[in-house]
């Protein structure tokens, strides 16, 4: 278990570094844009070439991104030329309002589409199947910008039910959350309840199901205690890898309801070439990344007793 | 010197009277020369005939009240090298301009009280309001003033005040060279420019004539600043010193900026209790939707594809601005193939302009024509606007060696939407003269990288109060943000001659000549003047849209 962790953790920081200097040489590409965003459009050649000077970068590139990893790994990300202030200022918050947004969307998401595929896999074939299935089908894809424009209209401009955006102005409000949960699952559920699906399906199909159904238990039952876990395991690796997909589908989301999380950060930066912030972005999404990768194969080894750590 | 309590009336504002007197100039470019030339706004109305209080209020205004505005709040650390609008409007509320443009286009006296101008034009005298206070407690004075200006035009500075104050600015040859060999030319304020005469009299020695002072004032990036604004951090968001009728209570960037009145203006005070500037991202959409949802009573701007939901909802209200804010579809004189005058032109006879209009803009607006002066500027000589000629096009094009016809890429940005538009219905336009244009659609952000170096590209201008001062911005040779390249020695004397013109008729002899020059250079084929407008909550009252959205909230009420 201690060499499994060590050895997750040492590929952590070996991603981490590697895409750390990719995207410094990327947006090494051009450095001069960094005193356009800082100054303006309509700042001079002069001022431009003054501000680089002032701020360090006509120093060696190799100089310059030492330092910056260096103060990275002391916990000092930067300061951000687009908002003018420290990275870590901004970054936390944000990523903390995505957590909530990601958490209410997990909480509805997970058990509908468990639910949901479940259902469906019982029977393959039969008539709810088919109606889940399509149902999940066409939601999923329904891309969210589409979406949250429809739920907008109708829910917003309509029938004036909802706020319209979900800045939280006035302090956290489940009213303003509603909206891009909403999108959010209907953009995700049917995919995580066709893998339940699939997964149900083919375990209904084991001889140990059709034994313990022929020695005459109920048939809740054989799907409560035989079924279920087996079922659960691939749903279970299927939602983990949501985690990923949630960092970067929260953009078109928080960018059209204005939701102030990481996703919106991450555009604006962006858009921005907002070297620092864009860095620490992307450690934070390597650090979701393989973060949750761990934790569904530990998850996993825990829910089929076949795979145990050697 | 008791005169002189009166300020010395400018030889020309008799003559100015005897023009409007007997029709020659219209009451609003008398106010504005008027004002300029250093009468004061009361007198000035005084003097047109007509009360400075113009309209009959409906209701008496009622203090109290927070308003709730829709807008990017983004850094502010300092207004000298703001860059957008909203920053300056956040900061409008907190510091304040030594002028000011009202709605209507005239400019009248702020923190200056009055100012006078020789007769040359190169020597401006302000004088500036006694009893203003800063929020610190320290009385506003002459020194404020002069470190503005000496901090503007230090190019450490980076402020963009340094194109805007041109006439104070001398370039020096630093001897060193850059990578490509070319001398690196400083350009830094002139010696003497900005003299104190005494605690609230400043002087500004010009190199040349100058008559849009008082306008170039109240740029955005014009804010006036506390005299020890560098020595105390230069961070306006960390340390928000100023003389303005707010204080900012509250400043998180991109999300929002929370300003309250203040107690102790030196003013008249203004209705509204507080101000509550709320970041919605860049999504046009969101705004609108956090107004209809009744989060906010009012979106800094409302874009021409969106006036339909706003008329529908009976709570709301539209606000319009007629403005001289345009876009341009600009080619670079010096590089192929627009080097050569006939493909330019080319380009410049396929467009028809009134089909523009309604085409890309729903006809809200004026066409244009061609040469950057609109007619809601003063001095704008009228003619005709030029019609499509395609068999023109076709033989210029022919003659410059296209006879296949060429094919073209113009970079636009993707926001607002209206610039796509014009940029799709000018391609078609070229397509039967055989231009092929391809369309290169860009994020805003990375377009404003390239907006001065692309061959061919499409840029948006803001609105500018006369003529004069679009010209010497964009088309002057070799000035900052001359994004066409264009240069003509020619015109750059008549510009002079115009620049120093009091009197509005010989001004306007000069742009006819300007005008006519420009469309000639074919520089640029510019479709359409365009309005702007904002939305707002119907308990927003008194609320005036600006036609560059600059936000003067003073007399705003809620009811």
């Amino acid at each position: 278990m201690l060499v499994f962790f060590a050895k997750r953790l040492g590929y952590m920081a070996l991603t981490m570094f590697a895409v750390s200097l990719l995207v410094y040489l990327l947006l090494e590409i051009n450095v001069e844009s960094v005193a356009v965003r800082v100054l303006g459009p309509y700042s001079n050649d002069e001022q431009r070439y003054l501000w680089l000077e002032a701020h360090g970068y006509f120093e060696p590139l190799w100089y310059r991104y030492l330092s910056w990893l260096g103060n990275f790994v002391m916990g000092d990300f930067g300061d951000s030329v687009r908002f003018k202030v420290p990275v870590a200022d901004i970054l936390w918050p944000r990523l903390w309002n995505t957590a909530i947004l990601g958490f209410w969307t997990f909480a509805v998401m997970i058990p509908l589409s468990l639910v949901l595929g479940v259902l469906a896999g019982m029977k393959e074939g039969s008539r709810l199947d088919r109606a889940i299935s399509v149902t999940s089908i066409a939601t999923t894809s329904v891309p969210e910008f589409a979406s949250a424009v429809f739920f907008a209209a109708i829910l917003v401009f309509w029938f004036k039910l909802l706020p319209g955006t979900s800045g939280m102005a006035d302090g956290f409000s489940f009213k303003e959350l509603i909206l891009p949960v909403l999108v959010l699952v209907v953009y995700d559920f049917g995919y995580v309840a066709r893998m339940t699906r699939a997964s149900m399906a083919e375990v209904m199909t084991a001889p140990y199901i059709r034994t313990a159904v022929l020695k005459g238990l109920p048939y809740h039952k054989v799907i409560l205690k035989h079924a279920l876990r087996n079922a659960l395991i691939a749903p279970f690796t299927v939602i983990m890898l949501q985690l990923n997909w949630l960092l970067s589908g929260v953009i078109v989301v928080e960018f059209f309801f204005a939701y102030k999380g990481f996703g919106a950060l991450l555009l604006e930066a962006s858009l921005n070439n907002d070297g620092f912030l864009i860095e620490a972005c992307a450690m934070v999404a390597v650090f979701v990344a393989v973060g949750s990768q761990t934790l569904a194969d530990i998850g996993y080894t825990y829910l089929n007793p076949r795979i145990r750590f050697s | 010197m008791t005169d002189q309590r009166e300020g010395k009336l400018h030889p020309y504002i008799p003559e100015l009277k005897d023009q409007l007197d007997r029709g020659r100039i219209d009451r609003r470019e008398f106010l504005r020369t008027a004002t300029l030339l250093g009468l004061s706004a009361t007198a000035a109305y005084a003097m047109a005939g007509q009360p400075l209080v113009s309209t009959a209020r409906a209701a008496t205004p009622k203090k109290g009240g927070n308003l709730r505005v829709s807008m990017r709040c983004q850094e502010m650390t300092d207004p000298a090298t703001f860059d957008w609008t909203e920053k300056s409007n956040v900061a409008r509320q907190i510091v304040e301009y030594l002028t000011i443009t009202g709605p209507d286009n005239v400019t009248r006296p702020y923190l200056c009280e009055r100012w006078e101008a020789s007769d040359d034009l190169k020597t401006w005298t302000l004088h500036l309001r006694k009893g203003v206070t800063w929020s610190n407690g320290d009385a506003f004075n002459a020194d404020d003033v002069a470190f503005n200006f000496t901090r503007w035009l230090d190019p450490n500075t980076g402020s963009s005040n340094i194109g805007l104050f041109a006439s104070m600015v001398s370039e020096t040859d630093t001897g060193q060279k850059d990578d490509s060999g070319k001398p690196i030319i400083s350009k830094s304020m002139t010696e003497g420019a900005v003299e104190k005469v005494d605690d609230h009299t400043v002087r500004l020695n010009l190199n040349r004539a100058e008559l849009a002072l008082p306008e170039n004032l109240y740029n955005y990036p014009t804010a006036i600043v506390h005299r020890r604004f560098s020595d105390e951090g230069g961070d306006l968001s960390r340390n928000p010193v100023g003389t303005g009728p707010f204080a900012l209570k509250n400043f998180s960037v991109g999300e929002r900026a929370d300003l309250v009145r203040r107690d102790d203006y030196w003013g008249e005070a203004p209705y509204l209790d507080a101000i509550t500037n709320l970041d919605h991202g860049d999504d046009a959409g969101a705004g609108l939707a956090a107004l209809v949802s009744d989060q906010v009573d009012l979106v800094y701007e409302t874009f021409v594809e969106q006036i339909d939901i706003v008329a529908k909802m009976p709570n709301l209200q539209l606000y319009e601005a007629v403005t001289a804010q345009t876009g341009v579809a600009r080619m670079q004189m010096d590089v192929a193939p627009f080097d050569d005058v006939r493909v330019r032109t080319a380009v410049r006879l396929c467009q028809d302009h009134e089909r523009l209009l309604e085409l890309a803009y729903r006809g809200k607006g004026a066409p244009a024509q061609d040469h950057h002066v609109a007619p809601v500027h003063p001095e704008y000589a009228p003619m005709p606007t030029p019609k499509q000629d395609y068999a023109r096009a076709k033989q210029l094009l022919a003659e410059a060696g296209y006879s296949d016809g060429i094919d073209l890429k113009i970079d636009c940005k993707k926001e607002p939407p209206w610039e796509v538009a014009v940029a799709q219905a000018l391609a078609e336009m070229c397509k039967p003269a055989g231009i092929r244009v391809a369309i290169n659609v860009m994020p805003n952000a990375q377009y404003w990288e390239i907006w001065d170096q692309t061959p061919f590209g499409f840029t948006a201008w803001t609105h500018r109060p006369l003529g004069v001062m679009v010209l010497n911005l964009g088309y002057r040779s070799g000035v900052p943000w001359n994004e066409s390249h264009h240069e003509n020695p020619e015109f750059d004397r008549v510009l002079d001659l115009a620049g120093a013109a009091l009197d509005v008729d010989e001004r306007r002899k000069h742009m006819a000549e300007l005008q006519r020059i420009l469309q000639e250079d074919a520089v640029i084929a510019q479709p359409l003047w365009r309005s702007v407008f904002a939305a707002g909550n119907k308990r927003v009252q008194d609320y005036t849209l600006h036609p560059t959205i600059y936000h003067q909230l003073n007399k705003v009420w809620m009811s």
